[in-house]
């Protein structure tokens, strides 16, 4: 009898959640785990990874020039929150409040970009902005400018550029919250004599700012890691903590190193994702 | 090395195109087996791979890296025998003959090794040339925009005058840059002295403000766009800028150029090692070799092709560099993994 119902209850059960459990531990879980392991060993003569335990990495991640790039990838990632904050809130607002089919057209406009690849984009980016680039002949053929602007290179263009990649992950969430937000309560607020900015700080904005949360959550964690970015558009002079772990994991040649800095990202972001939770946001929202 | 490491999807779409090309062609002559080649992207040309597998009736199986540390990672990642040929730089041979990779190659069949310069045979990373043979290589020389820059510019040294501030396009590769700054002041590009070392140091951070943009991956896009006046970069990168822009002049560095040279090897884990063999030769001939260069402008040491190849290429300075330049530069060599350290060290604080 209980091997029947072993059978009839439980294989089901793991014919379901195993594949899924089986993938998380593969591909999830093992490497995290290999990743951990290896940020506590070091070099033999030839670079190789040897299984020896040693603090020697983390050692040299409290080095004062790793902890200057930390703080200014934490800088790049919190202006770009900001400014990505300031415009993706009244653009998730025109959709939101969009009754028309418009409404889509909108919608597909933040989607679309993401069919490419942001790599190219970025590449795309850079010839746009260029001495000769189109942005510069343009404003030179309208004799706005006499000289071009140099507008690559920079820690700006850096922070442009991930402002432009990670911009739908900010509208998106914000989308969400204001798409929620019930109207009935904004009407409320005219009935009571709110003028327009009053209803927008005391109603809207503490009705929205779950949005507001995750949003800057899956803004502010990509920032540390797209060195690619920073290696593009800031021509290698705005380095992000992402740029330090490639570093280690090419030319460097020291994986140990490159691990504990994976671990250190992985730290802040664990980190940012608990304070997060404590502002009461909510798990699901971030997709995870 | 790292002259071609970010390969964007664009490209990585056209290898995978390519390489279908190949399995169509090699299924209809595969009548004497496989090779499996590991080389560098955007260095070997498809038409010398596709004659070779007609001439030969050998399959090939071509897969590209971007970077001597990625190949090696690979090779040791992958089941033994995934690669037959692989195409390290000097220091990576040195390091994989240590490491006990590679296969003494078969001189017998080999015999267009003549062909090479004997000025590049017999070289300190693998002494008589056991274990591989140079395919091309190049130096690390200066490129100057004659228009935009009146200054003077004959060494390394004068990189760090201020008249160039933020003018400068540079290897994003730490060895090629602190190795640069070294010779400027007369020492190794591999030094390992401490003392030597924090003068470089010192000297290194006066390069920060002269430097626009590091890129090791196409330095010539900011050199032709006009982004950059003055670069520190592979003559055949600036010989190729020199073809958008004539006025882009090469200058080879007083001190004497920081030299690469790619090299072919067998793998000792080789399942198709004959092949390889056959393959290596094939290179080395004096034809292949010289549409090699056709289309990838590096120095070439095939002595032979060079001759082939006429006046036009033999007296571009950028894309043949005078055989007294690369006597008078330096290859990188291993360090130890604590001079590394302060090798890293001394470049974070010049990104930071």
């Amino acid at each position: 009898m209980t091997k029947h119902k072993f059978k009839s209850k439980t294989l089901p059960a793991i014919s379901m959640v195993g594949p899924v459990t089986i993938w998380l531990l593969v591909f999830v879980a093992a490497p995290l785990v290999y990743v951990f392991i290896m940020s506590f060993c070091g070099l033999d003569e030839f670079y190789n990874v040897s299984y020896h335990f040693t603090l020697n990495n983390y050692k040299r991640l409290a080095d004062s020039n790793y902890v200057n790039i930390y703080l200014h990838s934490l800088v790049i990632a919190l202006t770009t929150t900001v400014v990505c904050i300031l415009l993706a809130y009244p653009f998730a607002y025109i959709i939101a409040r969009t009754k028309s089919k418009k409404k889509n057209l909108l919608y597909m406009l933040v989607i679309i970009p993401f069919w490419t690849n942001s790599l190219i984009r970025i590449y795309g980016w850079r010839s746009l902005l260029g001495t000769n680039g189109w942005v510069n002949t343009f404003l030179m053929n309208l004799h706005l400018i006499s000289e071009p602007i140099d507008f690559l290179y920079k820690q700006g263009t850096t922070i442009f550029g991930m402002v432009y990649c990670l911009f739908p992950f900010m509208v998106l969430p914000l989308y969400t919250a204001i798409e929620k937000l019930d109207g009935s309560l904004l009407e409320a607020s005219a009935d009571l004599g709110a003028k327009g900015p009053k209803t927008f700080f005391n109603v809207i904005l503490p009705l929205t700012s779950g949005g507001i949360f995750s949003g800057s959550i899956m803004v502010f964690i990509p920032c540390l890691g797209y060195f690619f970015v920073a290696d593009i558009l800031g021509g290698g002079n705005s380095d992000v903590i992402g740029n330090l772990v490639e570093r280690q994991f090419q030319s460097g040649n020291n994986w140990p190193l490159g691990a504990a800095l994976s671990i250190i990202l992985i730290l802040v972001t664990l980190i940012l994702v608990k304070i997060y939770q404590k502002l009461g946001g909510d798990m699901d929202s971030l997709g995870v | 090395m790292k002259r071609k490491r970010i390969v964007g999807v664009a490209l990585s779409l056209m290898l995978v195109l390519s390489l279908a090309g190949f399995t169509g062609c090699g299924k209809k002559s595969a009548s004497n087996g496989e090779l499996n080649i590991f080389t560098w992207t955007e260095y070997v040309p498809e038409s010398v791979i596709q004659d070779f597998e007609k001439e030969y009736g050998i399959k090939v199986n071509w897969t590209t890296f971007s970077s001597n540390e990625d190949m090696l990672a690979k090779v040791k990642a992958e089941s033994a025998g995934t690669y037959d040929i692989v195409q390290p730089s000097d220091y990576m041979v040195e390091q994989m003959i240590a490491q006990d990779m590679l296969m003494e190659l078969d001189k017998n069949v080999i015999t267009n090794i003549d062909n090479i310069d004997s000025a590049y045979l017999d070289p300190s990373y693998d002494p008589g040339n056991k274990y591989s043979v140079p395919y091309q290589g190049g130096v690390a020389a200066i490129a100057v925009n004659t228009d935009k820059v009146s200054k003077e510019i004959t060494s390394y040294d004068d990189l760090f005058s201020e008249d160039l501030k933020g003018s400068l396009v540079v290897l994003d590769d730490y060895r090629a840059v602190i190795g640069m700054t070294a010779r400027s002041m007369g020492y190794s590009m591999n030094e390992t002295d401490t003392d030597k070392l924090s003068k470089i140091e010192e000297k290194l951070l006066k390069l920060k403000d002269n430097v626009k943009v590091y890129d090791s991956d196409s330095p010539k896009n900011s050199l032709i766009s006009g982004d950059c006046t003055v670069g520190y970069c592979w003559a055949a990168e600036i010989a190729l800028a020199q073809e958008e822009n004539p006025a882009i002049k090469i200058v080879f560095p007083k001190e004497g150029p920081y030299v690469f040279m790619d090299n072919w090897a067998v793998l000792k884990t080789a399942k198709n090692s004959e092949n390889a063999m056959k393959f290596i030769n094939y290179m080395l001939d004096s034809e292949t070799s010289q549409k090699v260069s056709e289309e990838f402008p590096y120095l070439n040491p095939n002595a032979k092709a060079v001759e082939a190849l006429g006046d036009d290429f033999k007296n571009n300075e950028a894309k043949n560099p005078p055989a007294d330049v690369i006597a008078s530069g330096e290859y990188v060599s291993n360090l130890d993994t604590d001079t590394l350290a302060i090798y890293d060290a001394m470049w974070t604080k010049l990104k930071k």
